[in-house]
């Protein structure tokens, strides 16, 4: 593994670790986008190196070994399209959530939530 | 140079996992996605370093939204129990040891790359290796990628709207200060011009239907911002966004996937394959615009809130 890899994968664990003691909503959502740009930061330093050309133009006449892999960005380039779909479906959660408990806080959503099913008539 | 720019990447999200107020950690979040691009900037992948730069507008303004518009959140703290991080932070080290214990260690092959990189101006066409490969060889890639968004965007604007599809009159504008108005203002025509570069010369420079798309969107954001203009006709964009995707199925499905392009790929001049590359962009990035500026509405006008 590069040195790029090691970091994004530092990164990765720091996300997780944030995520799993987060006890809010917001930076739940916060460590999901770290953890994905992560992820991205990982597939692209494949194979990196210190002034690694990008595989466009006239730096494609370069021997390849010093032009980036050009199909780990054409999928990262999707990945981040798809990841803002993501958050902004999360977001819009959110506001429904705190519209219905008036709360980000997990614990706080969790027992109104409850509370509210409990209180419903399923008849 | 690039590892002292790793460890500044990596320091940037450590105040955003140890912040109390959430929307200081929403900022730190903008700024985070600054440092990202930059770092796929040194990767050589400037491609995915502008969308990254357009697309972090987009998530931190929805979440300014979110807490600007609907909930008074600016005022939020996050409570943080230190003596609850001790059993999370053991379970995270052994998870991370787990994975450089099992990390492979050879080097990757170069197989594909050598393909692609000899190959795709004669079977594609245009000088950037990144479009050739996610509108020739990864078609399929493209497609969904396409539909997913397409997905996502009518399932927002449907979770949105509560009985009769229209716009809310009375919805409260979000206040900019003059200063901030004042700097929208001079970059708001620039941004057209810029994504339209981006979209037509995706297949010859950095850029490309994405990217161009969301700067295209990005200007109608800063309209809005300056002049709290909210006049877009949003069932007719979705209605056109559809359209445009059905269009970019069927190009997709004619041109590549039955195999047309091969007959004429090989002695064609380049003006031919160029003229495929960029109706193809235009259409991705006309996709793009219209399901952001869509999201975007969609996410200023929320009825059932």
């Amino acid at each position: 593994m590069t040195f790029a890899q090691t970091v994004a994968i530092l990164m990765f664990f720091l996300a997780f670790f944030g995520l799993i003691t987060s006890r809010n909503i917001v930076k739940s959502i916060v460590c999901l986008v770290i953890k994905e740009t992560s992820a991205i930061v990982f597939f692209l330093g494949l194979r990196f190196r210190e002034g690694i050309l990008p595989p466009i133009g006239e730096s494609l006449s370069q021997p390849l070994e010093y032009i980036a892999d050009p199909l780990p960005q054409a999928l990262m380039i999707t990945a981040i399209i798809i990841g803002l779909a993501v958050t902004a479906v999360d977001i819009i959660m959110l506001i429904y959530l705190t519209h219905e408990t008036g709360s980000t806080d997990w614990d706080e959503v969790k027992a109104k939530t409850k509370a509210r099913v409990a209180s419903l008539d399923y008849e | 140079m690039s590892q002292t720019l790793m460890v500044l990447w990596i320091l940037s999200a450590v105040p955003i996992l140890f912040e109390q107020k959430i929307m200081k950690m929403i900022l730190y979040l903008g700024a985070y996605s600054l440092i990202t691009s930059i770092v796929f900037l040194i990767f050589g992948a400037p491609d995915v370093a502008l969308a990254e730069a357009s697309i972090s507008i987009f998530s931190t303004i929805f979440f300014i939204i979110c807490f600007e518009k609907y909930y008074d959140l600016k005022d939020t703290y996050i409570k943080i129990k230190w003596h609850k991080f001790i059993l999370p932070a053991c379970f995270t080290i052994f998870l991370a040891a787990l994975f450089f214990w099992f990390a492979p260690t050879a080097t990757p092959s170069t197989y594909s790359m050598e393909l692609y990189i000899n190959n795709f101006m004669n079977e594609v066409g245009g000088t950037n290796a990144v479009t050739a490969i996610y509108l020739g060889y990864r078609l399929y890639d493209t497609v969904f990628e396409a539909l997913m968004l397409l997905i996502t965007a009518i399932a927002i604007s449907h979770l949105s709207w509560h009985k009769e599809k229209t716009t809310l009159e009375k919805h409260r504008y979000i206040k900019i200060s003059k200063q901030a108005a004042d700097i929208v203002n001079i970059i708001t025509p620039i941004l057209p011009i810029f994504g339209i570069y981006l979209i037509t010369y995706g297949h010859l420079s950095p850029g490309g239907g994405f990217q161009g798309g969301v700067v295209l969107a990005a200007f109608f954001v800063c309209r809005y911002m300056i002049r709290s203009i909210n006049d877009l006709p949003v069932v007719l964009l979705e209605r056109f966004e559809k359209l445009i995707f059905s269009s970019i199925v069927l190009l997709a499905v004619f041109l590549v996937f039955l195999g047309i392009p091969e007959y004429i790929a090989m002695d064609a001049p380049p003006i031919f394959k160029s003229v495929y590359l960029v109706t193809m962009n235009m259409l991705i990035g006309l996709k793009v615009a219209l399901g952001f500026v869509m999201l975007f509405y969609r996410f200023i006008t929320i009825e059932r809130v």
